[in-house]
């Protein structure tokens, strides 16, 4: 057991910082205000993937044959934490090529990967996915948009809603429903959002411009070569893909920069004095390293091929533990950040509220903890 | 970075599992407050497991690692300083290790009885001095240790300066309270899941109720990281490190604790269910080094200055 970075891990890290001060422009911390869905941040995000491409930091933990450089999970991580922490300069792309890219490799038909694994690639493609409707969110099993075949194509009809990046998306990976099965009724299409019949009504929110969205299928027509994997597998795909999803996002290490940079501010201001304010600053850094360590055990199994369960539901809930103290303490002890005096902090609390929210309720992954770690027997339903 | 146990780990977390086996559960019937056993105690002393830290390729890590797994016994055995503390002080100073903050005599002592080793910590210095019957009161607590408080000055028993340094005894103290808390927290965990999944009302078990489903599974979380707060800590020994292990212990167990005797209603504060043997050693813990707002304040020094 040792917590140290080997020195080739330190060694990326420092790549990608050094990656990070070339690249962001003097603005950058504007920008990112704007909300990673938003016009601004989605332009910026072309430009900024195709360098990452360009030195081989897009997708360097893909596996070799399909472009990447085989790197570790490890690397994987320390590349989400710091482009996480700086406020996330790939914007809808970092979907991309955490789970999007991979359950393309994993599932997709030669004609599929062909088409849409270069664009990501090369960082230059916007997808959003298809997953909630009104009257499914948790219970996303209980979807209702309906895909119905016809010939070699499908005619979709139904409404998606909370869809991130859907205003500026070109594909949507799109969960809907072919047989009556609750799980196994449900198939993926993947659906250009040009396609007639689609439209995209934005959500004002409060975590910034164009992030959400309701999207109506219309009689939709896609041709059956766009379902990605077989008809009703869509549930163990996107288990597949949720798993990379989860630890996709190290929002302990945003918090965590965060909670630093506010305590900067602080002590710069004299006010980091008051055994309260240092007090509640220490338990804010202790639920982020706790959250950082637990996403780090999994990290390690993975990194060892171990398989991963219920663990990352531990994990995840949290950071969102972490999340939500720091997002407390700046508020309370520097409530001008939610002004424009800071708009790190401002971009951290903006897109803290999600935390519990965002890829799976926070509630669901204690459902999961209970029966799956703790081995509690299921509610009745 | 790699989390995963070397195969030292392995080997003495699997001998110890073989060596508490005959301690795993309470005798039948038993209701003490904190049960101990001297054979236990021996079984370790002897077989050279509170040494492990000595050996500096088996480090803090492993003693962290071992401490943490005895904890979780209902049985009570005084592992954590003479495991962690000892390669500071020396091997040679008779064990039980009892450890108090200068200033703070009036507080009961954990193991503190006669023929132990007295560690006085100040803010700079360290003193030392064997307890006999005379300096010591054994306290009626309501903790899940044996407890004395001390009776006189430490000056007047005779107290001596130890070569060490004050910083590094609490670091490694921190990181004693961290281990022993995680092992506790999850024990405590595992007991009151094992309750709502048996015991049944409105004809279903209590556990497939939301309410308690959730709490348990924050107490999961909160324990979770304290492990691995605690093994960081005794990796590094790094104060920043170790008082961040022991604040998040201190901030978890108190409604942990209230919650685990709460889900388990009135057997939760019968002296029959071994329950407490866990919880209110928790209790003892949340106190240590000046609870959470003293480890709050040392990890905001180290950390930030």
């Amino acid at each position: 057991m040792n917590f140290e970075w080997t020195e080739e891990e330190a060694l990326f890290r420092l790549r990608l910082q050094d990656f990070l001060a070339r690249n962001l422009p003097a603005d950058w911390e504007a920008v990112a205000g704007h909300g990673p869905g938003s016009a601004e941040l989605t332009e910026f995000s072309r430009l900024f993937c195709g360098r990452l491409a360009d030195e081989g930091l897009l997708t360097p933990h893909w596996a070799k044959e399909i472009g990447g450089q085989g790197l570790d999970p490890w690397h994987q991580l320390i590349l989400a934490e710091e482009m996480w922490a700086a406020g996330e300069p790939r914007g809808a792309q970092y979907m991309n090529v955490n789970w999007i890219g991979p359950t393309l490799i994993k599932y997709g038909t030669g004609e599929q990967q062909a088409r849409y694994l270069p664009p990501i690639a090369a960082g230059d493609a916007i997808w959003c996915q298809g997953f909630s409707e009104p009257g499914s969110g948790s219970d996303l099993a209980s979807l209702r948009t309906r895909a119905t075949a016809d010939g070699d194509v499908y005619r979709v009809s139904g409404q998606k809603i909370w869809t991130s990046y859907a205003g500026l998306a070109e594909t949507c990976f799109l969960l809907c429903r072919t047989g009556d099965d609750r799980k196994r009724g449900i198939s993926i299409l993947l659906v250009p959002m040009d396609t007639p019949g689609i439209t995209v009504r934005q959500i004002p929110s409060i975590i910034g411009e164009g992030d959400i969205h309701e999207v109506f299928f219309d009689d939709v027509v896609v041709p059956a070569t766009a379902r990605l994997g077989d008809e009703g597998q869509a549930w163990e795909i996107i288990a597949f893909s949720l798993t990379n999803e989860r630890l996709g996002i190290p929002r302990y290490h945003l918090a965590r920069t965060a909670l630093d940079r506010a305590v900067g501010i602080l002590k710069d201001q004299g006010e980091f004095v008051s055994e309260t304010v240092r007090v509640e600053a220490a338990n804010a850094a202790a639920l982020c390293e706790a959250a950082r360590l637990a996403s780090y055990a999994i990290v390690s199994r993975r990194a060892r091929g171990e398989a991963i369960g219920a663990e990352s539901s531990s994990a995840r809930f949290g950071t969102v533990m972490a999340e939500r103290r720091v997002a407390e303490f700046i508020v309370e002890y520097l409530s001008e950040s939610l002004g424009d005096a800071h708009p790190y902090l401002k971009m951290h609390h903006q897109r803290g509220i999600v935390a519990g929210i965002a890829a799976g309720a926070a509630e669901i992954q204690l459902n999961i903890i209970a029966s799956d770690v703790l081995k509690l027997p299921r509610e009745p339903r | 970075m790699d989390l995963s146990l070397n195969d030292d780990q392995i080997a003495i977390l699997d001998t110890i599992d073989t060596l508490a086996k005959p301690y795993a559960s309470p005798p039948m019937q038993d209701i003490s407050f904190a049960l101990t056993s001297e054979e236990l105690d021996r079984e370790l002393f002897d077989g050279g497991f509170l040494d492990i830290a000595f050996d500096p390729d088996l480090g803090a890590v492993s003693a962290a690692l071992m401490i943490e797994r005895l904890a979780r016994l209902p049985y009570t055995v005084e592992a954590a300083a003479s495991a962690l503390i000892r390669p500071l002080i020396g091997a040679d100073l008779p064990r039980p290790i009892c450890l108090v903050e200068e200033g703070k005599g009036r507080r009961p002592v954990r193991f503190l009885r006669p023929g132990a080793t007295m560690l006085v910590v100040g803010k700079a210095q360290v003193s030392a001095f064997t307890a006999d019957a005379d300096h010591i009161r054994i306290e009626d607590t309501l903790y899940g240790y044996p407890m004395a408080t001390l009776v006189v000055d430490p000056a007047a028993a005779g107290a001596v300066p130890l070569d060490v340094s004050a910083d590094e005894l609490r670091t490694r103290w921190r990181v004693a309270i961290a281990a022993e808390g995680a092992g506790l927290l999850a024990a405590a965990l595992a007991s009151t899941a094992a309750h709502v999944t048996d015991r049944q009302q409105f004809g279903r078990p209590i556990a497939t109720f939301q309410a308690v489903r959730h709490r348990l599974a924050e107490a999961q979380v909160r324990a979770n990281g304290a492990y691995w707060l605690a093994m960081k800590a005794a990796r590094t020994l790094d104060p920043g490190d170790a008082a961040l292990a022991a604040l998040h212990v201190q901030q978890s167990a108190g409604p942990a604790v209230y919650d685990f005797h709460q889900f388990l209603g009135a057997m939760g504060v019968t002296l029959e269910h071994p329950l407490h043997l866990w919880t209110y050693r928790l209790k003892a813990l949340i106190g240590d080094l000046g609870g959470r707002g003293e480890q709050g304040i040392a990890a905001g020094a180290a950390i930030w200055g």
